[in-house]
């Protein structure tokens, strides 16, 4: 038994998404055969929502809804899976400058576990902090494919993950309806709740999919004489 | 953080004089995005349907303008900035005949990274009412700033 989830989403909470979660999952129904998702988590943007409460959406499509929240540090946006009130007393979660370290030990010793997302884009992927600053500690795995990533970007994801050994994840980073799920992560594991994710997570016992669907090759233009 | 004082938040900075919607005004607009349905540009259909009468589309909220046709008081934050854009909630129907009104005030302030550097964005929210003192639509504004 697997269990695949679409671990990065961002539903209407988010400001820049404009999303509702019942339509994240009306689009993964009627598209399972082409993205075969046991679930989804939110991450929405810089905030985590205790109250939110989805059980009757996951009830009426029979796919999982998990929560947890991207927030932005001195070295680009992380996941943080497994969010409680420890974390939310010890944190500012709109801060936008919060200390990576700090976030990844703290998270840890509270019980979660953060995993950085888009590492390979600029300004706020670990990549390019990695360039000027010394690597991070304790980072279990990295987003190695993010559904919203510009050429090359996950290419250089895949070069931290060969220079530091990190475990590989993939989300959508899905702010509309019909992208969701064209990344997602297949964990060995059968996961039914937010403790299995984060106890999976830190294992390493998964890996990043793939279901962005392939571009067409378009052939080479052929001169034509013309008379 | 960004700096600013918490005090402008939720506080009416600017409240437009009353414009009368006038049928023409509805009809061009309607001319203007090739819009056809019979709720806003048919009278005689429009009189059977759920308004009594015609009714302008919902987007012809947002053809109402702040002031100087910008907001003149808004918190600015670094030298360069945009227009982020706009979500309109739409509340009730506007009516040929209604004069509209529009109170705005700052509704958020908030700051974010992404692939282009840090960006401090400024929520201004206008709420549209008519004559009658009845909300008819929210807009949302958005501009981003960059420090």
């Amino acid at each position: 038994m697997s269990t695949t989830l679409d671990l990065h989403t961002h539903s209407e909470a988010s400001e820049d998404s404009r999303a509702p979660v019942e339509a994240y999952l009306n689009w993964i129904k009627l598209r399972r055969a082409e993205r075969p998702l046991d679930g989804i988590v939110l991450t929405e943007h810089r905030q985590f929502n205790r109250a939110a409460d989805y059980r009757h959406l996951e009830d009426k499509f029979g796919i999982m809804v998990l929560r947890a929240s991207e927030v932005e540090t001195n070295y680009g946006h992380m996941l943080v899976f497994g969010v409680n009130d420890d974390m939310l007393a010890r944190f500012d979660f709109s801060n936008i400058r919060l200390d990576a370290q700090t976030v990844i030990d703290e998270v840890a010793r509270m019980g979660g576990i953060v995993v950085p997302c888009h590492p390979g884009r600029p300004n706020i992927g670990l990549y390019e902090h990695y360039e000027s600053k010394p690597s991070l500690e304790n980072v279990v795995a990295v987003e190695a494919l993010n559904g919203g990533s510009r050429k090359g970007e996950d290419a250089r994801a895949d070069e931290l993950i060969a220079k530091y050994g990190y475990a590989s994840t993939g989300g959508s980073d899905s702010h509309l309806v019909s992208l969701i799920g064209l990344c997602a992560t297949r964990f060995a594991a059968d996961i039914k709740d937010l403790e299995g994710l984060v106890r999976e997570l830190k294992t390493g016992a998964y890996e990043a999919v793939d279901f962005r669907p392939r571009r067409k090759v378009v052939p080479h233009a052929v001169a034509v004489e013309t008379r | 953080m960004v700096d600013y004082d918490p005090t402008i938040i939720n506080k009416v900075f600017e409240h437009t004089d009353p414009v009368e919607v006038r049928p023409d005004m509805i009809e061009r607009f309607c001319e203007t995005l090739g819009e056809r349905n019979p709720l806003y540009t048919d009278p005689a259909a429009a009189k059977t349907g759920p308004y009594g009468g015609i009714v302008a589309p919902p987007s012809f909220a947002v053809t109402f303008r702040n002031g100087r046709h910008f907001f003149e008081h808004i918190p600015r934050f670094g030298r360069r900035g945009f227009d982020a854009g706009k979500d309109v909630e739409f509340v009730a129907p506007i009516h040929p005949g209604d004069k509209i009104s529009l109170s705005s005030h700052v509704k958020e302030i908030y700051e974010k990274t992404g692939r282009t550097g840090s960006m401090v964005f400024v929520v201004i929210r206008s709420t549209l009412t008519n004559q009658n003192n009845e909300t008819v639509a929210h807009i949302d504004h958005r501009f981003m700033n960059r420090p």
